[in-house]
């Protein structure tokens, strides 16, 4: 469970995010959405500890996200960032072998079963073939579900992703979500994902968090949440929401 | 990878061998277990060129993963001339008899190098590789500028000061070796230690925080750990550059970026190099002897050209 109380942050004087408060709960499945500079990965950074608050705090399972130990802390929630860093090249293989480090001590090789689990989350995102490629000869697609691959490595019950999708072909993007819902449902992991594609929103998350000028506009079931109105308030577009669960978008 | 580790292992002991015999006084087998120059001249200098070479090779790889940036090194980042820094004042207030207090110097400026360094290049929680470099270099001309006022106002220290500055091994004892030695075995072993931390951190602070490193700790031991090795070899053999430049890039080309297989390999490596190279300044131009720095610039500098040629886009 991951608790949001009177969350603050500010860049230098430009608030961000203000006085936040909130609750996701165990195996909720939540599509975070808002414009651009709504403040949707400076909370995914928030919640995963990366930043500081300047106010309030994120507390995960009853404990504040700023008191865990790192190695505790990433045996409980994984983070796909938007753009993932490559200065050296690690094959896509070392690459996931990293999302098992949490579980290993020092000077301790990785056994048999982390290649497995390795293996497993690769074949997943359709990243197996890709195990001997280097970063500098992967497309961004590619890379993207590599990092994928890497957090679901970490088999944490709480994945954090900002964008995970933006740079993948419709039919990836398919299957990743197809992914990400079959996890959500079947162990019960607790999935906060930036998207912005509201159609994908609809059809695969039951929960919208709705960011607003550094507020909360909307938390609760997506297909009550995402209306007309707040589209024009959040996006400054014209919706018209189908019966059969989808969205026409036109200029206002 | 174990039968690399013995090949480079034998690889090293007989370039070990070959350079005892060589040199200004050659010797038959039988001679040079019986030589007095052998025993106290000969035998402490190329085990401190080895452990000098190992412990720079391995605090280039760590500095290269901390800082995120291939071209970096001890003396590219100007944390060899800091020291040599500290070792120089030292001498100049008569600590030179007193290895320790040489040693205790020169670590006090490379630690404070590191901090300047820090402090100008990180934007945020990243450093920027370009004004990364140019703080390196730009420290290393004011340090040697303040080393070289340094050496007008006190002419009759010169010849010991000026030693510091181009480095060689020519006055390497048993005492150089006695003092360094722990240090680098130990760092070393720490570096091993963090190993995996170390390619963690490749992928940059954030990412390697979610993946369970403490990041801001393992960086601060990581750094005071090799500061302190180069501080304590930049004090007996002053500033030999690019080293911990070549080494680790000539592994990875081979071995991958696994700092987990990179810095052992460093040590075995890294130790072959600097005693060739050592060797090759005491041999080439006898009775003459070149700096040994002058050999690892002449191999170091045109590969961080062709670094910087190759990463043209990044840099």
């Amino acid at each position: 469970m991951i608790e949001v109380k009177n969350l603050t942050y500010r860049y230098g004087t430009r608030p961000v995010l203000e006085g936040l408060n909130f609750t996701i709960e165990e195996g909720g499945f939540y599509a975070v959405m808002g414009a651009n500079g709504s403040g949707k990965t400076t909370l995914l950074r928030l919640v995963s500890g990366m930043l500081t608050p300047q106010e309030g705090e994120v507390v995960v399972d009853g404990t504040n996200v700023q008191h865990y130990k790192a190695r505790e802390l990433a045996q409980r929630m994984s983070f796909v960032r938007q753009h993932p860093q490559t200065d050296f090249e690690f094959s896509a293989f070392e690459t996931v072998l990293m999302g098992r480090n949490p579980y290993q001590r020092h000077l301790q090789n990785e056994s048999e079963r982390d290649w497995k689990i390795v293996e497993q989350c690769m074949r997943q995102t359709n990243t197996w073939h890709l195990r001997f490629a280097r970063p500098s000869e992967m497309s961004g697609g590619e890379l993207q579900r590599v990092m994928l691959a890497r957090a679901l490595a970490q088999q944490t019950p709480i994945m954090l992703l900002d964008e995970p999708i933006s740079n993948l072909d419709i039919s990836h993007q398919f299957d990743i979500l197809d992914l990400l819902r079959t996890i959500n449902r079947e162990e019960h992991k607790t999935v906060l994902i930036v998207l912005h594609d509201l159609n994908m929103a609809l059809q695969y998350c039951q929960k919208l968090l709705l960011l607003h000028q550094g507020q909360v506009l909307y938390k609760g079931d997506m297909r009550e949440g995402l209306t007309a109105e707040r589209i024009a308030t959040v996006f400054g577009v014209k919706a018209e929401v189908g019966e059969e669960g989808s969205i026409r978008l036109s200029r206002l | 990878m174990g039968p690399w580790y013995a090949v480079l292992t034998v690889v090293l002991l007989a370039v070990m061998l070959f350079s005892a015999r060589v040199g200004a006084v050659r010797f038959t087998w039988e001679e040079m277990w019986q030589s007095p120059i052998f025993w106290n001249l000969r035998l402490p200098r190329i085990i401190l060129s080895v452990l000098v070479g190992a412990a720079l090779s391995v605090c280039g790889a760590a500095y290269q993963s901390i800082f995120r940036n291939p071209l970096t090194d001890p003396y590219v980042l100007g944390i060899s001339s800091g020291a040599s820094l500290g070792a120089a004042v030292a001498i100049l207030l008569g600590l030179q008899t007193f290895l320790l207090g040489v040693g205790a110097c020169a670590l006090a400026t490379g630690i404070l190098t590191i901090l300047i360094i820090y402090r100008i290049a990180s934007i945020g929680n990243r450093m920027h590789a370009t004004t990364l470099l140019l703080t390196g270099v730009c420290l290393t001309f004011l340090i040697s500028a303040v080393i070289s006022f340094l050496m007008v106002l006190h002419q009759d220290k010169m010849d010991s000061i000026i030693f510091w500055t181009m480095g060689s091994f020519a006055s390497a004892s048993w005492v150089d070796v006695a003092f360094v030695a722990p240090v680098v075995v130990a760092g070393t072993a720490v570096v091993v230690y963090y190993g995996r931390d170390l390619n963690l951190l490749l992928a940059g602070s954030e990412t390697a925080k979610s993946l369970g490193v403490e990041v801001e700790k393992v960086k601060k031991r990581l750094l005071l750990v090799t500061t302190l090795m180069v501080a304590f070899c930049v004090s007996t053999c002053g500033v030999i550059g690019f080293v911990g430049l070549v080494v680790p890039h000539c592994i990875r080309l081979v071995a991958g970026p696994d700092n987990r297989r990179v810095v052992p390999l460093a040590v075995l490596v890294g130790g072959t190099f600097l005693l060739l190279c050592d060797t090759l300044a005491r041999t080439l131009m006898i009775p003459a002897e070149l700096p040994v720095g002058c050999l690892t610039a002449l191999v170091g500098a045109p590969l961080f050209i062709y670094l910087l040629y190759k990463n043209k886009k990044t840099y």
